[in-house]
């Protein structure tokens, strides 16, 4: 049989049995896309994860007050005084105390309940904000404690829109500030949306709220954060008297947390849930798998019959396989580009949505998913495509076409 | 020097085997059949023709004894071998037609010679269509086969088996799932091939159809019982349904 006739005899067998054909090419579809689908929205969101953390810079350390926290009590254990021995460390620069701020902020009729960070304009470089108008909070401005606040994009338009928001009052609590900076969209850090603050002078946050501790300290390392981290905890200890020669962090009242940690603990969260994923993706792959087989053994008692026949009219057992093999590889060639091109589409769209609500969140295409998406249903496809074609073209004619399955 | 039969079987046994379970239904058959003979092989349900008819026809394999066939042995012969016998010398029309169903009929015609070695592609179509204008089926030519009646698609059938000119057509219980009329008609085409000089074997347990033949082998319990010239042989009416 010529090459030729084996192709059109195929593609004949192809467009006859339409349904069989598409419930075989779905069962791949299925099963390609949904291990490619699985995968790259994983990596994406690890992707989008790991940006986060990027954002935040290398180097880049938090200081936070750790302990039993009493009923109605935040930790206090971080004092303005750690704040000022950690900032004569030479191995610590960009140093910014932060004292959070409850409430609700107002602009006429306009509310917002944005996070309200009382600071220092080192926390602009630290988190990489940009100024859109106006300025940022500086050494005059905490050193007088003056009324003034900046305000990060989301915050600035849910309070004024479109306008200029420059020289405009806005209340905190129960006092008045002057607006005196926006700044531009960043997204989000750590989940958390950057876009939503509003910054104040740390001693005016720390004049409204009586508060004499810290809600954490953001500062970057000066070459190996290691070492920062090492001198940081020891003049903490020896100011707070805690005797930890172990470094046992549940000995200390403060937990040091570099943003290496912190990628550290995401990467291993995300290769977690790409491992998960992956599962997921196997699992769908195999259920995929299990339905081309299925319908290819279902089809395997009519398939015999013809196979059979086929080779009563003068059939070689070659011709046969040939026949079956280039129907097999025709269909899962079709299914696994649907699925793959499908899977792609779709990516994009969730993530697409996703990134309405996230922030800057990018798609990312797993090529290995999309090639062992292909090599599985390359191989079951044209494993259980075969099936039929070698059982059938082992027996004699007339036990083919008598094959009741 | 005598001439070679076409069929010659010796001591020829077949047994089916079911779980280690041997169930005999051909004992030492001898047989012999020559060109251009048209020959009914009868007998009751249960005593082997159809196992012997595809035997014959090269579609199951024997368990021992001797199939020559042009006085060649065909035990020994390759997959491929018989691949190209079944390709080029017989051909069959089962009772259950056998057609591809969804598919026209010029392409269920054309089928065997796909399979054919040495007919080139551009006489295919040629071919096919003088094979289905032999069993009168030129309007019917681009019908699929599930369109058509029993009797119809019996004679797309015979215009399959027609279509690589074999030396030998098979033919088992051709007219048993049809009406008479059609039955008259398919027996009409079968006697018209052997006119033109193809080998017939025909099988079937009624003595009307057989008597179509010029040769009646009986068979009982899988051996030969009688095997007699037919001398009241039937010719089959010209009827409307053909031509």
């Amino acid at each position: 049989m010529k090459l030729r006739d084996t192709i059109r005899t195929s593609a004949r067998a192809l467009t006859i049995n339409k349904m069989r054909s598409a419930l075989t090419m779905l069962g791949i579809i299925i099963g390609v896309g949904s291990v490619v689908l699985m995968v790259s929205v994983g990596r994406s969101f690890e992707g989008y994860i790991l940006d986060q953390i990027d954002s935040f810079g290398g180097g880049a350390i938090d200081l936070y007050p750790t302990g039993f926290e009493k009923f109605g009590q935040t930790l206090d254990s971080l004092k303005f005084e750690d704040y000022e021995a950690v900032k004569r460390l030479s191995t610590v620069e960009s140093i910014a105390p932060v004292i959070i701020v409850t409430e609700k902020i107002t602009y006429g009729t306009e509310e917002a309940s944005p996070m309200v960070f009382g600071t220092t304009k080192e926390i602009q470089r630290n988190y990489g904000l940009k100024l859109d108008l106006g300025r940022f909070i500086d050494e005059r401005d905490v050193k007088s404690a003056s009324s003034v606040a900046v305000l990060a994009s989301e915050t600035a338009e849910n309070l004024f829109g479109n306008a200029n928001p420059i020289g405009e009052r806005i209340r905190i609590g129960e006092r008045f500030y002057t607006v005196i900076g926006t700044l531009k969209t960043v997204g989000s850090l750590l989940l958390q949306d950057l876009d939503e603050f509003v910054y104040v002078p740390y001693s005016t946050a720390r004049s409204v709220t009586g508060q004499r501790y810290l809600s954490y300290i953001n500062l970057l390392a000066v070459g190996d954060d290691k070492l920062a981290q090492q001198d940081i905890k020891t003049i903490l200890r020896k100011r707070h008297s805690i005797r930890n020669p172990e470094d046992d962090p549940d000995k200390d009242d403060f937990l040091v947390r570099s943003s290496e940690q912190v990628t550290e603990i995401i990467n291993s969260v995300s290769l977690g849930l790409t491992a998960f994923m992956g599962l997921i993706a196997g699992i769908s792959l195999l259920v995929g798998g299990i339905g081309i087989m299925n319908i290819m053994l279902v089809s395997v008692a009519e398939r015999t019959r013809e196979i059979g026949l086929r080779k009563a009219l003068g059939a070689r057992r070659q011709d046969i396989l040939f026949q079956f093999l280039i129907e097999a590889v025709a269909l899962t060639i079709a299914g696994g580009v649907i699925g793959i091109i499908g899977a792609l589409l779709l990516g994009l769209v969730l993530t697409a949505v996703a990134g309405k609500f996230l922030g800057d969140i990018s798609f990312a295409m797993s090529l290995p998913a999309v090639l062992a998406a292909a090599l599985m249903a390359g191989v079951i496809g044209v494993a259980f495509g075969l099936y039929p074609a070698r059982k059938a073209a082992a027996l004699s004619p007339m036990e083919a076409i008598r094959w009741e399955g | 020097m005598p001439k070679v039969p076409l069929i010659q079987t010796k001591a020829l046994c077949k047994s089916y085997f079911n779980e280690e379970l041997e169930t005999p239904v051909l004992f030492d058959l001898d047989l012999t059949i020559q060109e251009g003979e048209f020959v009914s092989i009868m007998g009751p349900s249960g005593s082997g023709k159809s196992t012997l008819m595809h035997i014959l026809g090269f579609l199951d394999n024997i368990t021992s004894g001797q199939y020559l066939f042009r006085g060649k042995p065909t035990r020994t012969m390759s997959d491929d071998e018989l691949a190209q016998i079944r390709a080029t010398r017989v051909s069959f029309v089962f009772q259950a037609f056998n057609l591809l169903p969804r598919t026209s009929v010029l392409d269920n015609v054309m089928l065997p010679l796909l399979y054919h070695p040495t007919i080139p592609v551009y006489e295919r179509e040629d071919r096919a269509r003088k094979a289905i204008e032999k069993v009168g089926l030129t309007d019917r030519a681009d019908y699929l086969t599930n369109q058509l009646s029993g009797g119809q698609q019996q004679r797309v059938a015979i215009a399959r088996s027609l279509v690589t000119e074999p030396d030998l057509i098979f033919a088992d219980e051709p007219t048993g799932n049809l009406d008479s009329k059609s039955g008259v008609a398919v027996m009409e085409v079968l006697q018209d091939l052997h006119k033109q000089g193809h080998t017939i074997i025909l099988v079937t347990h009624e003595m009307s159809t057989a008597q179509h033949a010029q040769r009646i082998i009986q068979l009982l319990d899988g051996k030969v019982d009688k095997d007699s010239t037919n001398f009241k042989r039937i010719i089959a009416k010209k009827s409307n349904t053909l031509k």
